[in-house]
């Protein structure tokens, strides 16, 4: 099985997206995780859930943990609103760690094999990968659909 | 370490450098590398801590020092008085951390404030300084900054005139005693003064240095206070308590420290050097709170350690060549018995540099020149006073620039990783105010007191 045989439709968001939009579209699709693509439309970068979740949270509260507790029940209810206003790029992990090499994007050829699909998402610690041909996507695969096939042949 | 050790083996075999063996060959060249070293911590173009080991490690190479020179002996060995007290505190200050306490103690100033940004900024600056004190200033900041930054985006105003008005109170209250601030660890161990020296020599000062510097961030940071009755509300919103998550273990940390701070004040009772106080705090703490090893040395900072070590190695080696002895010898006939002038000299040279390069290796350097200078004027009045100009110059100099104090670095990291970043000239602009007005009242306090009567 190769990783064509994999990929299905998947919705991109692009770096000027809104942060709310883009997070509803996790929400409402039960989505494992964002693909952004950069101003060519090639993938840049997968933001996982957890990760958006973390960009959600005030920095802050990230560093010092306690400050998660002080919240009032009604404050604390409102914690997304902090994506209010902002765009995807906002969310974006800092420069340093955008992939730099086109190795290290999370996108597979459509030749790639279970193996290979796997190798990529364990490196780069995501739940979705992008199957990408002549700089165009045919779709993606997630861990759950890569497992799926995986299980289905053992 | 395991490489410097390594080296050191090897040269008390091939170069035992003693005081007055070593040839002019070998100082030429020990004084070549502690000015390259400084040139290179300076820069920054490589890591301080990579150049003080490097510098440590030519200093063996060179034969200016050996195992002997750079470990045991009284003069010239790593000060181990420095290295283990701020050891102890940083254990302290990781289980200390662990309480709740301080994002309690400024959200309840938040809240009497009721609000009003200017009342906040003053009660989080005491607070701040306060702790600064009697804590290492870079824990300090970093306890107080993410419950300042919560504070502020609940009244919705801009924290970066809060966060720079915090590490200078920081840097001001932790002149004030003899743990507050690295530079006067080194002090307190050349000049063998005890924390009531301090407290009954610098606090004064700062007390009116701090109240100085409130009135004065009334106006630096007026931009930062504007209040919204609405806002003011979502700051009383917050509920304090909530932070104090193991109440057992806030009243068990607060009696340690309780102890630890009795240990220092009274010395005569305890019998115990200051590093020893702390070290015994420290095991007390992890005895009774109970925490895992890796958890409270979490809040070690080993590099600052180890940058120490190699400092001290450094500083050493010119000793043991006989380099600071003779700068000595000349800054004692400079100066006869105008300590007035040496006083001035040492307060404003020590703030202009402390504002440039890091305060802890320039302290490090010129805490044996001093000792040469006290030692050499027996006892005459106003001699002891060029310590506490020293600590005053070195300590407030931190304020003036972005890069003067290791906590300033900290707290701009920390404005940056929250979307704030505060650049270099704009700390500068604030600091070069602050450390001057700071400065400028430490003289009249050190003449009225040392030398016009």
């Amino acid at each position: 099985m190769r990783a064509r045989d994999l990929a299905e439709p998947f919705p991109v968001v692009h770096l000027d997206t809104p942060a709310l939009e883009a997070t509803r579209l996790l929400v409402d699709q039960s989505l494992p995780g964002l693909v952004v693509a950069d101003r060519q439309g090639v993938p840049l970068v997968i933001l996982p859930s957890s990760q958006v979740l973390r960009f959600a949270l005030p920095e802050y509260v990230e560093e010092d943990r306690t400050l998660a507790s002080v919240y009032s029940e009604s404050d604390a209810d409102r914690f997304a609103q902090t994506l209010r206003g902002r765009t995807v790029e906002e969310l974006m992990p800092s420069k340093q760690f955008l992939p730099r090499r086109h190795a290290d994007r999370p996108i597979i050829p459509p030749d790639a094999t279970l193996m290979e699909i796997a190798a990529v998402m364990a490196e780069q610690h995501s739940p979705v990968v992008a199957v990408v041909e002549h700089g165009e996507i045919l779709g993606v695969i997630t861990v759950h659909r890569l497992l799926g096939a995986a299980l289905s042949t053992t | 370490m395991i490489s410097l050790t390594a080296a050191a083996l090897v040269a008390t075999e091939t170069a035992p450098g003693s005081e007055h063996s070593a040839s002019t060959l070998v100082t030429v060249l020990a004084v070549a590398v502690f000015v390259g070293t400084y040139v290179v911590i300076a820069t920054e173009w490589v890591h301080r801590v990579a150049a003080a080991l490097g510098g440590a490690a030519l200093m063996v190479v060179i034969g200016a020092t050996d195992a002997n020179t750079a470990f045991f002996a009284e003069e010239t060995a790593i000060d181990w008085n420095v290295i283990l007290l701020l050891l102890g505190m940083m254990i302290i200050v990781g289980i200390l951390k662990q309480t709740g306490l301080f994002e309690y103690l400024a959200i309840w100033a938040a809240k009497r404030a009721r609000g009003r940004p200017f009342a906040i900024l003053v009660m989080l600056c005491t607070i701040t300084a306060v702790a600064s004190a009697l804590l290492p200033n870079v824990t300090t900041v970093m306890l107080v900054a993410p419950v300042t930054l919560l504070v502020c985006d609940r009244l919705r105003v801009r924290p970066e005139g809060f966060l720079i008005a915090l590490v200078m109170a920081s840097n001001i209250g932790g002149t004030a005693t003899l743990i507050g601030d690295p530079p006067n660890l080194i002090i307190a161990s050349r000049g063998d003064l005890s924390f009531n020296d301090f407290l009954i020599n610098l606090t004064p000062l700062i007390v009116i240095a701090f109240l100085a510097f409130v009135l004065l961030s009334r106006w630096l940071f007026r931009r930062s206070f504007t209040y919204d009755p609405e806002r003011a509300e979502a700051v009383m919103r917050i509920d304090e308590r909530r932070a104090i998550r193991d109440p057992p273990l806030l009243r068990r940390s607060l009696t340690v420290l309780a102890l630890v701070m009795l240990g220092f004040v009274f010395p005569s009772a305890v019998g115990l050097e200051p590093s020893l106080v702390a070290l015994l705090g420290a095991g007390l703490l992890v005895m009774v709170s109970r925490t895992a090893t890796a958890e409270y040395l979490e809040e070690v900072e080993w590099p600052t350690l180890v940058f120490f070590m190699g400092l001290f190695v450094m500083v050493g080696a010119l000793v043991n060549v006989g380099v600071i002895g003779s700068v000595g010898e000349a800054a004692i006939d400079a100066v006869g018995d105008n300590y007035l002038l040496a006083a001035t000299g040492l307060l404003f040279g020590s703030a202009a540099l402390s504002a440039i390069v890091d305060n802890i290796p320039y302290v490090a350097t010129v805490a044996p020149l001093v000792n040469d200078l006290v030692d050499a004027a027996e006892g005459a009045a106003g001699a002891q006073a060029l310590w506490w100009a020293l600590a005053l110059g070195a300590d407030l100099g931190g304020n003036a620039t972005a890069v003067g104090a290791s906590a300033n670095v900290v707290v701009l990291g920390i404005a940056e990783r929250n979307g704030y970043p505060i650049s270099f000239w704009r700390f500068t602009r604030y600091g070069i105010v602050v450390a001057a007005v700071t400065v400028a009242l430490a003289w009249p306090y050190l003449y009225l007191r040392y030398y016009a009567f």
